[in-house]
């Protein structure tokens, strides 16, 4: 509780320094609006332009590639761990694919898939599941000998050891991890966006630039931020419930 | 009296490393025998062949002169670590040795859980997670499991090795009058000799790696079945104690 108070005492005292220096007059107001500025801003985005739909349809997209991303990820990654010729023959390619930098991969995809929306979900996709792949490789490789023998001694089958011990051990770690990739996933939603959209809040973002509405741009990246900080604590949240034995 | 489970010229390698060398022994059914011998010598690979978790290179090892090709729940396995399944309370952890059975009744299965519970003073605990209790009552859990499942052979790997004495001291003696009382045939892995000579009906005495047998000891034939603890302080005690430390200073090969 004090350390919560602390947090928000901190961020007030910042956000006034902002106010206290944008109102000098020392900074042009196009480099640095005041946060009140910014607040009108969004308020403006928020009752006339439709912020509330761009948001929705960068939800959308993010959830949509880390879905799919998730889907595929954590079957790959058990299999690579429990069959090693399998993880052999896939971690050199995966791991090359991992330290491409997605930017580099927007032409291509852009070439690949046009402009729709199948370029956003690839490129998020693309940036997360090759991450996530090896991450769940990890998890699985850390489950403890031990829970798997002491379930095939008492009779589960691989199905089950499985499903009753080899998940339930990696819950936490499995969990952590998808919220880790989550960010990363938004991140990369905004490069996509910016190079090829007309909607989502890095379009919004990309688009007030271009007019030097430096409030609106500003809105924008707190938004992204707000988003962020909701989604990571409601994921936390999850993974407290979740995980009680902890 | 055959015995209930039968080293036959039993053998392991991994790959070019001998670990257990050619090996017949047999042990007999209801009674506590405890493989002791350097820690890497081989103990560990051992008891997980009788477990059906590793397969001999060559050789068999035979259970009521069945040969053992995978594990089942006749032969139960506690662990030093990991011994229980922390996203389980005490209660289903117990009941887990019996998740996989047809052959008994839901109703059946509570009760038997609730038999364990109360045998090992864990009563109180049903409901809590193992990450709250002490590592004496997790390895209690291990032990109830195991019963439950109705395993009959026990496989011990170290299992109070990380405990604190005096805790480790209350599990020998309650695992003692366990194994007594529910006429189990335990092989309790170890590299404490005091533990060893407390427990045994039997102690095994394995080489360095690769592991052969080196001596074999009948303390059941000193010390007596009953175990309290004040036999620690026994002349007997001390003398078979002092005899089993010689032999693995002089026949183990062992660097102590
Ligand atoms: N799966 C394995 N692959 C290769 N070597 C192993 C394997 N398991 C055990 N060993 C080796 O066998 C030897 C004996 O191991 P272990 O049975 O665990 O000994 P102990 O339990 O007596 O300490 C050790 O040198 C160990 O490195
Ligand atoms: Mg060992």
């Amino acid at each position: 509780m004090v350390e919560l108070a602390v947090g928000v005492i901190a961020a007030a005292l910042v956000v006034a320094a902002w106010e206290g220096a944008a109102r000098s007059g020392m900074i042009a107001p196009q480099f640095l609006p005041s946060p009140s500025r910014v607040l009108t801003a969004l308020w403006t985005m928020l009752t006339q332009q439709n912020l509330i739909w761009h948001v929705a349809v960068s939800t959308a997209r993010v959830w949509v590639a880390f879905l799919l991303a998730a889907a595929l990820a954590i079957p790959i990654g058990i299999v690579m761990s429990s069959y090693r010729i399998v993880g052999a023959a896939l971690e050199p390619m995966i791991d090359f694919i991992r330290y491409l930098p997605v930017p580099a991969l927007v032409p291509l995809s852009i070439i690949w898939f046009g402009v729709g929306e199948e370029t956003k979900v690839f490129l998020l996709w693309l940036g997360t599941f090759f991450q996530l792949v090896l991450l769940v490789a990890d998890d699985m490789r850390r489950v403890p000998q031990e829970f798997v023998e002491v379930a095939r001694t008492v009779g589960a089958n691989s199905r089950q050891v499985m499903t009753d011990v080899a998940l339930r051990s990696m819950g936490p770690t499995l969990i952590d991890n998808l919220r880790i990739t989550l960010g990363w996933c938004w991140t990369y939603l905004i490069i996509a966006e910016i190079v090829a959209a007309d909607s989502g809040i890095g379009y919004v973002i990309w688009t007030a630039r271009r007019f030097v509405k430096t409030p609106e741009v500003m809105a924008g990246v707190v938004v992204i931020g707000l988003i962020g900080l909701v989604t990571d604590q409601l994921l936390r949240l999850l993974h407290r419930r979740l995980f009680r034995y902890l | 009296m055959s015995a209930y489970v039968q080293f036959a010229d039993t053998a392991k390698s991994f790959g070019p490393i001998e670990v257990v060398r050619k090996t017949s022994l047999g042990l007999d059914r209801n009674s506590l025998v405890v493989f002791l011998g350097p820690s890497g010598c081989g103990k560990t690979t051992l008891m997980r062949m009788v477990g059906g978790l590793d397969q001999p290179s060559t050789g068999s090892i035979l259970l009521g002169g069945e040969k053992v090709v995978r594990p089942d729940r006749r032969r139960g396995m506690v662990f030093q670590s990991y011994s229980s399944f922390p996203w389980l309370t005490v209660e289903r952890n117990i009941a887990f040795g019996m998740r996989y059975r047809n052959d008994i009744t839901a109703a059946e299965k509570a009760e038997r859980t609730r038999h364990y519970l109360e045998l090992f003073g864990l009563a109180d605990f049903a409901g809590s997670f193992p990450n709250r209790i002490s590592g004496g009552m997790r390895q209690r859990v291990a032990i109830a499991r195991t019963l439950a499942a109705g395993s009959d052979v026990l496989l011990m790997d170290e299992p109070f090795g990380a405990l604190d004495a005096l805790t480790r001291e209350r599990l020998q003696v309650e695992l003692r009058q366990i194994q007594i009382r529910e006429e189990k045939t335990i092989i309790f892995v170890t590299h404490d000799v005091e533990e060893a000579v407390f427990l045994a009906d039997r102690i095994v005495l394995f080489s360095r790696r690769p592991a052969t047998v080196v001596a074999d000891i009948d303390v059941a034939a000193e010390l007596g079945p009953q175990r309290p603890l004040e036999i620690r302080e026994t002349q007997k005690f001390f003398e078979l104690r002092n005899r089993v430390l010689h032999l693995i200073r002089h026949e183990t090969g062992a660097v102590v």
